[in-house]
């Protein structure tokens, strides 16, 4: 073989070595147990014997055991990510073009809570929300909440430790996706006479929606199967999906109903997420040319 | 000696696998049981006790010079690992090696009584050797010998036992004394029960007259409803392990279910919570060591559970944990190194005090399922 022939094979393999690492990984630790996932799913039995032999209607009966929490998972991980968004958005742009010399700074300061563990810092939420404490006391004082209610044990507590501990991955990705984009479009926007508020809506704002697009499924996938923040901050009627697949393996170890449920849950989180790029339009996700 | 205990844990753990994997090829795969308790292997003590030693247990459940003394006074090297946190789960997280025959190099686990039993009914544990524990025989209380689920303590030694009844915080609730004072209307969202269905369900039970030993699967599932009902009018706040120390210590909660040692040290913060016996009993349970099946160097477990039999080495034990000791002798130990301790009803619970007390319900099989469905039913609406 010539000389040339080897570096083009090489050029040719080189790609696939590069991945190799990635996709091994992905066949060991997501192929392979998807697939005995899969399996568990239909099998009957009681724990320990559970036998194989297609029990299709484990689907069935578990998403008609367990709607309730499975909508209400959707709903609470909705509501954490529209607010995720509402908050996330403005510190973002206020990052990326009003952050001067502070910038890394708040970077940063955005990042910091990572460097505690996440059960730590849902657990700091119990005290801050605690019947006594500060938070539902200024409440009671306005009027907000009545003087024996409370935000402990309640849906909001469960949506405020989503919104917050989730927080970071919508910031991020929207900061990126702001701070690459170039200032001059604005000015060239101001200059052809729009307003602010038409430079944003027709240039800025297009622009960010790809970390737009990446933040909200970065919030509203993770959120969706978290069970943490409603186990701590929930009560007894807060569970979300998550809280009912880990209480059936491990509770309960009827391991097909939770495989069946865990199926469920991709399955309807893929088709959300399918919808919703279509939706947004693929480029969204993956990013327009930015002209330099 | 080491070696040939290992090579026949070794040569048992292969037995084990091979049998699991011909039942998988009968069963078609998937997960199997264990081997049935039919053919449970016995330990054999052989003495010296020496070489590397492996303990789970429950966090916090040991005061912090025991490990260290025991080492002293064996030369056996402990790894002491708190890795239990709720029996279900740790089951669910230790069956596929146990089912294989293995126990991921522990020689000492500790799990509470219906559980103990479980696992030894599916073949997980081994029965021990009572050579290698003449202090275990000699000094385990006489209200202990004999459980129902192990009636020869063939395979379970008490760690500790304890009481599952009310803890108060008596500002808040003065007046709480029955399980059925949860359900009074004016604590409403003030109250929590546990998460461990065997301790929650048979006192509701009791609180109803009914003698949770003797329930019917109905009886169960109608309890569970009351429960369900209280959760539905907000009456209680949620269901808890060990955390509910912190609902109590931040004033969250007014009165729960809770385990008696906790109480003790929610005290020492805050004066005005107590353990209150339910006018109706608690519920009696011990966690047990057992020695799980391919434990490396039972002998060096066997060692470790006759140390802590000892009165003397169980008294710092016991003024750490508060809960009820299992182990006699321990009050006399006391008289001199922990006065304040001896009268404790927390620690040695008279005969009166217990009167009206029950042991945790054994329920299993198709029953258990249903069950368990209904109350994980409630814990997660």
């Amino acid at each position: 073989m010539s000389h040339e022939h080897w570096v083009a094979l090489r050029r040719r393999l080189i790609p696939y070595g590069l991945l190799g690492p990635g996709i091994l990984w992905l066949i060991l630790f997501f192929v392979v147990p998807l697939y005995f996932m899969g399996r568990l799913s239909l099998e009957s039995g009681i724990f320990p014997e559970f036998r194989f032999d297609w029990t299709f209607s484990n689907y069935s009966d578990a998403f008609k055991a367990y709607d309730t929490q499975f909508f209400r998972a959707f709903q609470y991980s909705a509501v954490a990510t529209i607010i995720g968004l509402l908050i996330a958005y403005p510190l973002a742009y206020a990052i990326a073009f009003r952050g001067g010399r502070w910038k890394n700074a708040m970077l940063l300061a955005v990042i910091a809570p990572f460097f505690t563990t996440y059960l730590i810092r849902t657990l700091a939420w119990e005290t801050i929300l605690s019947d006594n404490g500060f938070v539902v006391n200024t409440l009671q004082t306005l009027g907000l909440i009545s003087s024996d209610g409370r935000l402990l044990a309640t849906g909001p507590a469960v949506i405020a430790g989503l919104t917050y501990n989730f927080l970071p991955f919508m910031i991020l990705p929207i900061y990126a996706s702001l701070e690459r984009m170039d200032a001059s479009l604005v000015e060239a926007a101001k200059d052809l006479y729009s307003s602010s508020r038409q430079a944003f809506l027709k240039v800025t704002l297009p622009l960010s929606m790809p970390g737009v697009v990446a933040g909200t499924l970065l919030t509203f996938i993770p959120a969706t199967g978290d069970y943490i923040n409603a186990q701590f901050l929930g009560g007894a009627q807060q569970a979300m999906i998550g809280n009912v697949i880990q209480s059936l393996y491990l509770k309960q170890t009827d391991y097909p109903a939770a495989a069946a449920l865990s199926f469920i849950l991709m399955a309807v989180m893929l088709l959300i997420v399918f919808i919703y790029i279509r939706f947004a339009g693929s480029e969204a996700l993956m990013g327009e040319e930015v002209p330099d | 000696m080491r070696l040939t205990q290992r090579a026949k844990a070794l040569g048992l753990g292969i037995v084990a696998l091979g049998a699991a994997l011909a039942l998988a090829a009968c069963g078609g795969g998937g997960i199997e049981g264990g081997s049935g308790s039919e053919n449970v292997e016995t330990v054999k003590y052989q003495p010296p006790p020496s070489g590397d030693l492996t303990v789970s247990n429950w966090p916090l459940y040991i005061d912090k010079d025991t490990v260290p003394n025991f080492e002293n006074a064996t030369g056996i090297k402990v790894n002491y690992i708190e890795d239990v946190n709720d029996n279900q789960e740790f089951l669910a997280k230790m069956q596929p090696l146990l089912s294989k025959g293995q126990s991921g190099g522990r020689s000492i686990i500790v799990v509470t009584d219906w559980m103990a039993k479980k696992m030894h009914d599916l073949g997980y544990v081994q029965n021990l050797d009572k050579a290698g524990m003449p202090n275990v025989t000699a000094n385990l209380r006489d209200d202990l010998q004999h459980p129902e689920f192990d009636p020869n303590r063939d395979f379970s030694v008490p760690w500790q036992s304890g009481m599952t009844g009310l803890i108060v915080n008596t500002q808040l609730a003065p007046n709480v004394r029955s399980i059925n004072d949860l359900f009074d209307p004016q604590y409403k969202g003030k109250v929590e029960m546990l998460t461990e269905m065997r301790d929650t369900v048979p006192l509701v039970m009791k609180a109803e007259g009914i003698d949770p030993n003797k329930a019917s699967e109905q009886q169960w599932l109608d309890t569970i409803d009351k429960l369900k009902s209280a959760v539905a009018s907000g009456q209680i706040r949620r269901f808890t392990g060990n955390d509910y120390t912190r609902d109590m210590a931040n004033g969250d909660v007014a009165a729960i279910i809770g385990w008696s040692g906790d109480a003790v040290q929610l005290q020492a913060d805050n004066p005005n919570i107590e353990f209150r016996m339910p006018t109706e009993g608690c519920i009696l349970w011990s966690d047990n060591m057992e020695i799980p099946v391919g434990a490396p160097n039972p002998t060096a477990a066997e060692a470790f559970m006759n140390y802590v039999y000892d009165p003397k080495n169980q008294a710092p034990l016991a003024a750490y944990n508060n809960y009820v000791t299992p182990v006699d002798g321990v009050k006399e130990v006391f008289q001199t190194s922990n006065p304040d301790l001896v009268n404790d009803p927390l620690i040695f619970p008279t005969d009166q005090f217990t009167s009206k007390c029950s042991t945790q319900p054994n329920i299993t099989g198709e029953e258990e399922q249903t069950v368990t469905r209904a109350f994980e039913g409630v814990l997660n609406g």
